[in-house]
């Protein structure tokens, strides 16, 4: 009797370390979540899609909805994304510039027209070569040589103080970067009006070297 | 006397001849010497050695001398085109282009419309230019000795070193099992020997006639005991570190759409994080990279490096973007990539990134671990409360030359002698990040 029962009893913890060990997370599994609401949002998030309806339906709180609890998508956007691309011709908060009357492969005009709003300026200078450091370096390398470790592969990287773009001012680096010319493409997308401009200012300090 | 004549003529002959032909030698030699000079384009060291600088700070991105990189491979560049064509194509190229020059014309068209910028040189700097090419030209190609990636070597190897590694421990307890059973064999057959003999000390007879056998031993309390101490202790542990694993999603690794590398972007090619993670430094949320950021570089490079044709992977983003490597042209038909989230943290709790990448200057290895050496990247960190609660009382706060720390220093230093951390300014406050 006693033996039996040390038995069944060794055999459930057993069965407790196997369900527990089953917790872990690892390839392609999230491990045992603890409230499992607060890991899947209710509101849209836009980095965590989850398109099917019946994802988590097993604790659904809100049986009304027609969704499982872990649903997480939105049926209005196109491919039901939860994320959206900016609306066409809108331009983001900040960066009204009076861009409009260049066009984008008038170099020529944007170097006559644009200025610098922070030339002179020895702060933005230093966040600029951080920002060439960040988005910048890995073509064009540390001194604007076109070495870096991508440039090499990539090839045809312009060489700031080559003769061609040595004299080059600050209006036709910044349309450069905006716009991208050659190989090189936009890189507005990445980058604000302002941190260009900064970036701008530091290039204009390997150009002269 | 005749053949005092004919030696005579012989020598005059042999005179002669031996004129004549010094003559053309040297004829020869001088019409050569005139091709040399004839396409304007002097060989002497200081005009060669003037192109060279010129070629390596202005040429080398595009143009190789063997071999095309961007633009053509410009051996015999001099022999091919006339100077005055050089001239007026290094100046503005764009120009003669447009003037209907049909040689500029086709390079322009074969070389996808990529223009050579301007190069406000001086004629006597092209000159030199074309000295240093001409030279270069008659030169053997220098052959570069093939790198193998590091990549290749390094996932090449190393499965097959671990695996080498347990063969070999394998084989090592086959062979110390199979000594261990010849000696109790041997062993026995000695007992046995022994037993059978007469006449031993009384001493090496208790030896022989041992009966403390293994059953008796593994039957004893103690043994048993500590076997189910042991046993218990074990499944306690595994069932408090399980316990301890819900919730945490340590070591979630999951399928990717795309079999993207950080360890060759960020590893090998040391593209900073915030090239394409662009929301890290501005917002909540670091972001996932929209393919236009891909593109970048991917229009262009197409494969692993020395491999032709499109790359499996690459083309995924190509599909998503509905972009066409032989056309290079966009469409319209666009659909998202879908990534899968690894690092999810329970709604609540907030993080911010930008707070700590752009505000507390903190790398990103600090919570994502290797990402650089991250083929396929995993949650590092445990994210969980304790581990944010920790790091919030060992960080100090850099208060250096941020006027907004001053007075909070020194109120700090007035009551504690140790350096300030994020603790001592609210960083275990609940509500900064429960609300």
């Amino acid at each position: 009797m006693t033996m039996r029962k040390s038995t069944y009893l060794i055999l459930l913890v057993g069965v407790v370390v196997a369900v527990l060990s089953g917790c872990t997370a690892g390839v392609n599994d999230t491990g045992l979540e603890y409230a499992p609401q607060m890991y899947h949002s209710t509101p849209y998030e836009p980095l965590s899609q989850v398109q099917s309806e019946d994802a988590g339906s097993w604790l659904d709180s809100n049986p009304e909805d027609g969704h499982g609890e872990f649903y997480n998508s939105n049926p209005y956007n196109q491919y039901k994304m939860n994320m959206l691309t900016p609306v066409e011709n809108t331009i983001k908060r900040g960066e009204f510039l009076n861009d409009n009357e260049i066009a984008i492969d008038d170099y020529e005009k944007a170097e006559e027209l644009l200025l610098n709003p922070f030339e002179g300026d020895e702060k933005a200078l230093k966040r600029g070569k951080e920002l060439y450091m960040m988005n910048c370096v890995h073509c064009h390398g540390p001194k604007g040589m076109g070495d870096g470790l991508v440039g090499k592969r990539y090839k045809g990287v312009t060489t700031y103080n080559s003769a061609t773009v040595k004299n080059k001012k600050a209006g036709h680096i910044y349309w450069v970067i905006t716009n991208g010319k050659g190989r090189m493409k936009s890189h507005a997308s990445q980058l604000s009006v302002d941190e260009r401009w900064k970036i701008v200012s530091f290039v204009q300090t390997l150009q002269k070297q | 006397m005749l053949t005092k004549k004919q030696s005579m003529s012989k020598a005059i002959r042999f005179v002669l001849i031996s004129f004549t032909y010094t003559f053309f030698l040297f004829s020869s030699y001088s019409t050569f010497a005139q091709e040399d000079t004839s396409d304007g384009i002097p060989t002497d060291d200081s005009s060669v050695s003037a192109g060279e600088s010129t070629f390596k700070a202005n040429c080398t991105q595009c143009h190789a001398i063997h071999e095309k990189v961007i633009g053509p491979a410009l051996k015999d560049v001099h022999e091919r085109r006339t100077k005055e064509w050089l001239l007026s194509w290094i100046k503005n190229s764009q120009k003669l282009i447009q003037s209907g020059d049909e040689q500029a014309v086709a390079v322009y068209e074969e070389y996808n419309k990529i223009a050579m910028p301007a190069y406000p040189f001086s004629d006597d700097e092209i000159t030199s230019l074309l000295a240093y090419i001409k030279v270069e030209s008659g030169k053997e190609p220098v052959k570069e000795v093939a790198e193998t990636t590091a990549t290749d070597s390094t996932t090449a190897e190393a499965p097959v070193a671990s695996g080498y590694l347990t063969a070999v421990l394998i084989i090592l307890v086959v062979v110390l099992v199979l000594i261990l059973f010849v000696l109790s064999l041997i062993v026995n057959t000695l007992t046995k020997y022994l037993k059978e003999q007469k006449g031993l000390d009384e001493a090496d007879a208790e030896i022989v006639d041992q009966r403390t056998s293994f059953q008796k031993l593994l039957t004893s309390d103690f043994v048993i005991g500590a076997v189910v101490f042991i046993f218990v202790a074990l499944l306690l542990k595994t069932a408090i570190d399980g316990a301890f694993t819900v919730g945490v999603q340590q070591g979630y690794q999951p399928t990717q759409p795309i079999a993207y590398s950080h360890k060759l972007h960020a590893g090998d090619f040391q593209i900073d994080c915030n090239y394409c993670h662009t929301g890290a430094r501005k917002s909540k949320a670091a972001n996932i990279p929209s393919p236009n950021i891909c593109m970048n570089c991917h229009e262009v490079i197409q494969n692993i490096e020395g491999k032709e044709g499109v790359s499996k992977e690459i083309a995924k983003i190509y599909e998503a973007i509905d972009f066409n490597p032989e056309t290079g042209e966009y469409g319209e038909d666009t659909k998202p990539i879908e990534w899968v989230r690894i690092h999810n943290l329970p709604d609540l709790a907030y993080f911010n990134h930008s707070q700590h990448v752009t505000v507390g200057k903190q790398e990103c290895q600090t919570c994502h671990g290797p990402i650089e050496e991250m083929e396929e990247v995993y949650q590092y960190s445990t994210l969980t409360m304790g581990w944010c609660i920790n790091c919030h009382r060992e960080t100090e706060v850099n208060t250096k030359g941020n006027d907004y720390y001053t007075k909070l220093v020194e109120f700090h230093s007035e009551q504690n002698d140790q350096p300030m951390t994020v603790e001592d300014i609210g960083g275990l406050e609940c509500s900064k990040c429960h609300y």
